[in-house]
């Protein structure tokens, strides 16, 4: 291997991943804009040897960081400098494979192409929502590839969106400190949770950035540069304050539990009340994104990718 | 009586009484003139037998007559006296006869033993004259093969055969007529040709000694001609120096070179051979030349009867001096692996000039048992370097061509066949000893067209000139490459030193006008050292930092931050880009394991690092990277957010203009420069 790619490997972050509608793939996306797809079937069966831990196919999909990646039923969305790409998970794993296609959000200002941070599929309409560098969401329509609304209101850049299904409501957490809600339907900002002036969960000595964001309609989980905590939305209300030391990058709901990784190497399950039921150990020391692998019965397997040396490891779901 | 005297008898009966004669002596002399009695006819005329019957009648009869006297005188009675008497004078009369029969007896036997003796001596004469004869007989004998024997001198000269002899020689000495009858005179006729012939070769012989005589002296007159040439060729050939250096064409030289080059082991001749045609058609600046002592190469070839018994003295002498002074074992096997490790006494040396009047001087080693080559190295530059501490591997002979080619660390004995050679006596490695032989890099080896391929172990590896051929341009080029950026890298570590991170002027746009972080100390590491700091783990792991790597650490700072670095620098140094491991101590200790920014600006340092070559050929790469980790950490610094919860000011105000401070999930901040404008973006 030449110095200049042992040298990249060795400063690789990977800081999105997505598991294939049939569950027997999953991509990750680096730092230097490459997405690599690995096979779960190969990986994780008995005998597996070290080849058959390596990428299937690896290729540089964008110029920049390739922070977000969503799955839909046939395609990998991801998001790179300013734009998402579409691929076919079908064409994928076969070499030279060509995006589907590549759309750019309106950009107000022209200075500096702005990061997309965050992807979320919304099913009801078949729309995407993108947040990142330009400090505003928006809403493109899957079918037509247009963008339909634009919601402006942060003060800094946007870290994270999450969905509130029912009440076609978007979350969108950022650098600013702020949680802020939107109805997707009219495009109005509905509500302003500054997180970061509440006493309970604000660590100034961390930032008020709020770095990742879970919502299950009733209640959301955010956290970042604050501990994480968990909220009741309608009486915006934070309930109850995790005890983690360490700034959180990644949430989510999983069954009865809440999964979160962030600035140490593990992956923590939590219960609603509070308690740390768990703190799975993982090799690299610092956590980007958690994903489970809904879609395969045979490898139901918690999959965090993260950072340090681009390594990705796998945590068993705690079943 | 008297007639007795006849006898030789001495002694006389004296008879008492004068009684009658026995009738048988009856004889009477007639003649008183001659009257003698011989006994001795009477001897003969009697008969033996009869007078032994006559003496065993007379025995018996005086037996009679004594048995009779002794009955009568046993009896006693008065006229036996009478016939006592009677019977005494008649056995008186016995007694004479025995007397008489003694004497015949003895008159016999004298005759018969002087008769034997008679024939005795008759007997003996024969003898002697039989003896006598057969002496002479023997004596003749001898004498008669004595003279069958005899060789004359003249059966050994070889003469011609017969044939040729009545051929060559002329009539009057082969006399045929006469010769071819008697082989007497042919003999001679024979032997007068030879001697004849004899006196004429004789007379050739002494021509032709005074003929090689003459022709000895002219030789040696024109020997001595020659040898008066020898010196006067020679002055002319130093006069034709000056003409030759005028004419650039150093015929002189480069034939005294071919000369010594004769005498060369085959890896070296090659390397000489090919780095002489190599100088001449592509580089000027490349010289090389032969050192050593030719006697000493000759002398390595002697002739193997002289080496083995040289070596069987030697070895008795051993053995001796072994029996009386008993050294060690150790010394021994010193004395082996002396030998082993043995090099050939010529050596071939290439200057490598560069632009900059710095030289390499290579020395290059032939090690005879071991069949590999060494190199030693020494660098010498136009003006006297001063050494800053940090600096001291850099140019060292051990380190200075370490890995020219990647991997290529010259520890080890290229040479597979060696290791068995190296068990027998006990060495353990080369890499002992390198500081004496130099190192056997596999370039090297190349170089001398040496091959060693690790699957298939060859018997034995001679010089290939292909070889040496193919890889010379590179190798020399790499020589200079390496040459140069050390060089250059030593005048940086003695500007490093002192605090002051030298930029040139075509490098300026890569940084900001304004840099406020300093570096304050910049030391050399020992690689266990390196190993041991926890924020190098990821590079070791990676296999970046290699034993044959060298190690700095360096420490920059601003107000109360110190942010240490630790660089492991590739011998291959600027083609190979030195890689830093970051850690800042400021409110907590960060490295790239717990802070994405301190990962985000290693990175900055080490990927992106053909930004910094600089100018071709790079090697201000080293320095451009330390001032690029200042300004970096001016970023870092500046644009950390502000903790409220703390009282009292930022302590390093943000005057970096930046567009946005901080960007994506990792929250990067903006460490990449842009020139003219001088504000920082995020990449």
């Amino acid at each position: 291997m030449d110095i200049q790619r042992a040298l990249e490997l060795l400063h690789m972050t990977v800081f999105s991943q997505s598991v294939s509608p049939c569950g027997k793939y999953l991509a990750a996306g680096n730092n230097y804009g490459e997405i690599a797809v690995f096979s779960l079937s190969a990986a994780l069966s008995s005998e597996a040897k070290e080849e058959s831990k390596k990428p299937v196919v690896s290729f540089t999909a964008h110029d920049g960081p390739v922070y977000a990646m969503v799955s839909t039923e046939r395609q990998l969305l991801s998001a790179g400098n300013g734009e998402v790409k579409a691929w076919n998970w079908s064409d994928i794993v076969k070499k030279g494979c060509k995006e589907a296609w590549s759309r750019r959000p309106p950009y107000r200002s022209s200075l500096e192409v702005p990061e997309i941070n965050s992807l979320q599929l919304n099913p009801k309409d078949n729309s995407l929502l993108l947040a990142g560098g330009d400090c505003s969401v928006h809403a493109m329509d899957l079918e037509s590839g247009t963008f339909t609304h634009e919601f402006r209101g942060h003060s800094d850049y946007v870290h994270c969106l999450a969905l509130r299904d029912q009440y076609q409501e978007c979350l969108s957490g950022s650098e600013d400190g702020t949680v802020r809600m939107w109805d997707l339907r009219t495009g109005a900002q509905v509500q302003v949770i500054e997180v970061h002036k509440y006493e309970e969960c604000s660590r100034p000595q961390n930032g008020k950035w709020i770095r990742c964001l879970a919502t299950d309609c009733d209640w959301m989980v955010c956290g970042g540069g604050p501990a994480l905590t968990l909220w009741h939305l309608r009486s915006v209300t934070p309930t109850t304050v995790f005890p983690l030391p360490h700034c959180q990058q990644h949430v989510m709901f999983y069954q009865d539990l809440i999964l979160s990784a962030g600035h140490s190497p593990a992956i923590n399950h939590l219960q609603i009340s509070g308690e740390l039921r768990a703190q799975i150990p993982c090799t690299p020391r610092s956590v980007h994104s958690l994903c489970v692998n809904q879609r395969s019965p045979e490898h139901k397997v918690a999959g965090c990718s993260l950072e340090g040396g681009g390594r990705m490891a796998r945590g068993r779901g705690a079943e | 009586m008297s007639s007795d005297s006849s006898k030789k008898r001495k002694p006389k009966v004296i008879r008492t009484d004068g009684a009658p004669q026995e009738s048988k002596r009856g004889r009477v002399d007639p003649d008183q003139d001659v009257k003698y009695y011989s006994e001795e006819a009477e001897v003969e005329l009697r008969d033996p037998s009869k007078d032994y019957e006559l003496y065993k009648q007379t025995c018996q009869e005086l037996q009679r007559l004594m048995a009779e006297i002794q009955d009568l005188k046993s009896k006693g009675s008065k006229d036996s006296a009478a016939a006592i008497e009677e019977r005494r004078i008649q056995s008186c009369m016995y007694f004479m006869t025995l007397k008489k029969l003694n004497r015949l007896a003895h008159i016999r036997l004298k005759k018969g033993r002087d008769q034997t003796h008679e024939a005795k001596q008759k007997v003996d004469a024969y003898h002697l004259q039989l003896q006598n004869l057969l002496y002479e007989v023997m004596h003749l004998q001898k004498e008669i093969t004595k003279c069958l024997e005899f060789k004359s001198k003249h059966e050994e000269i070889e003469l011609v055969s017969v044939d040729e002899f009545y051929k060559e020689a002329p009539p009057e000495i082969s006399k045929p007529n006469i010769t071819l009858n008697e082989p007497h005179q042919q003999t001679l006729a024979r032997l007068d040709w030879e001697l004849e012939q004899r006196k004429r070769l004789a007379e050739k012989y002494k021509e032709c000694l005074a003929s090689k005589e003459k022709i000895l002296k002219e030789i040696e007159v024109k020997r001595e001609y020659l040898s008066s040439l020898q010196p006067r060729l020679n002055s002319i050939m130093q006069a034709s120096l000056p003409v030759q250096e005028y004419l650039f064409m150093p015929f002189d030289q480069a034939h005294k070179q071919s000369e010594t080059a004769r005498h060369l082991p085959p890896p070296l001749y090659v390397l000489f051979v090919q780095a002489n045609a190599y100088g001449q058609a592509c580089d000027q600046k490349l010289a090389v030349a032969i050192d050593g002592s030719v006697e000493d190469a000759k002398a390595l070839y002697k002739p193997p009867e002289d080496s083995q018994d040289d070596e069987s003295d030697s070895d008795a002498e051993e053995e001796q001096t072994t029996k009386r002074r008993r050294p060690t074992l150790g010394v021994q096997l010193d004395d082996k692996r002396k030998e082993m490790l043995k090099r050939h006494p010529l050596s071939v040396t290439i200057d490598l000039k560069c632009k900059d009047d710095s030289e390499l001087h290579l020395v290059f080693y032939y090690l005879l048992n071991l069949n590999v080559l060494t190199v030693k190295s020494r660098v010498s530059t136009a003006a006297e370097l001063s050494s800053p501490v940090s600096a001291g591997d850099l140019l060292s002979p051990g380190c200075l061509l370490s890995c020219l080619y990647p991997g290529d660390h010259g520890k080890r004995t290229p040479n597979p066949a060696n290791q068995f050679q190296f068990d027998k006596v006990g060495i353990l490695s080369l890499s002992d000893y390198v500081a004496d032989l130099g190192h056997p890099y596999v370039w090297v080896q190349k170089l001398g067209g040496l091959h060693f391929p690790k699957d298939q172990p060859q018997h034995t590896v001679t010089a290939e000139s292909s070889l040496s051929a193919s890889h010379m341009e590179l190798t020399m080029k790499l020589l200079r490459t390496r040459l140069q950026s050390r060089l250059a890298l030593h005048k940086q570590f003695a500007s490093l030193e002192h605090g002051v991170v030298p930029v040139s002027s075509e490098c300026q746009q890569l940084f900001p006008s304004k840099v406020v972080a300093r570096l304050a100390k910049w030391a050399a590491l020992p690689y266990e050292d390196y190993l041991e700091l926890h924020y190098t783990k990821d590079v070791v792991e990676a296999g970046l930092a290699e034993d044959t790597h060298l190690y700095y650490t360096v420490l920059v700072e601003r107000g109360t931050a110190k942010l240490q670095a630790a660089v492991a620098l590739n011998p291959g140094y600027s083609s190979m880009p030195p890689v830093f491991s970051l850690c800042l101590s400021w409110k907590g200790e960060r490295t790239g394991s717990n802070d994405d920014n301190i990962r985000a600006m290693e990175s900055e340092v080490n990927v992106r690092y053909r930004e910094l070559c600089g100018p071709r050929p790079g090697y201000q790469l080293l320095t451009n990277q330390l001032q690029r980790l200042c300004v970096v950490l001016d970023v870092y610094l500046e644009t950390e957010c502000h903790d409220t919860s703390v009282e009292g000011p930022k302590e390093f105000p943000q005057e970096k203009m930046c567009l946005r401070l901080a960007r994506g999930p990792s929250r990067m901040k903006p460490f990449k420069y842009n020139h003219p404008q001088g504000f920082f973006s995020h990449r």
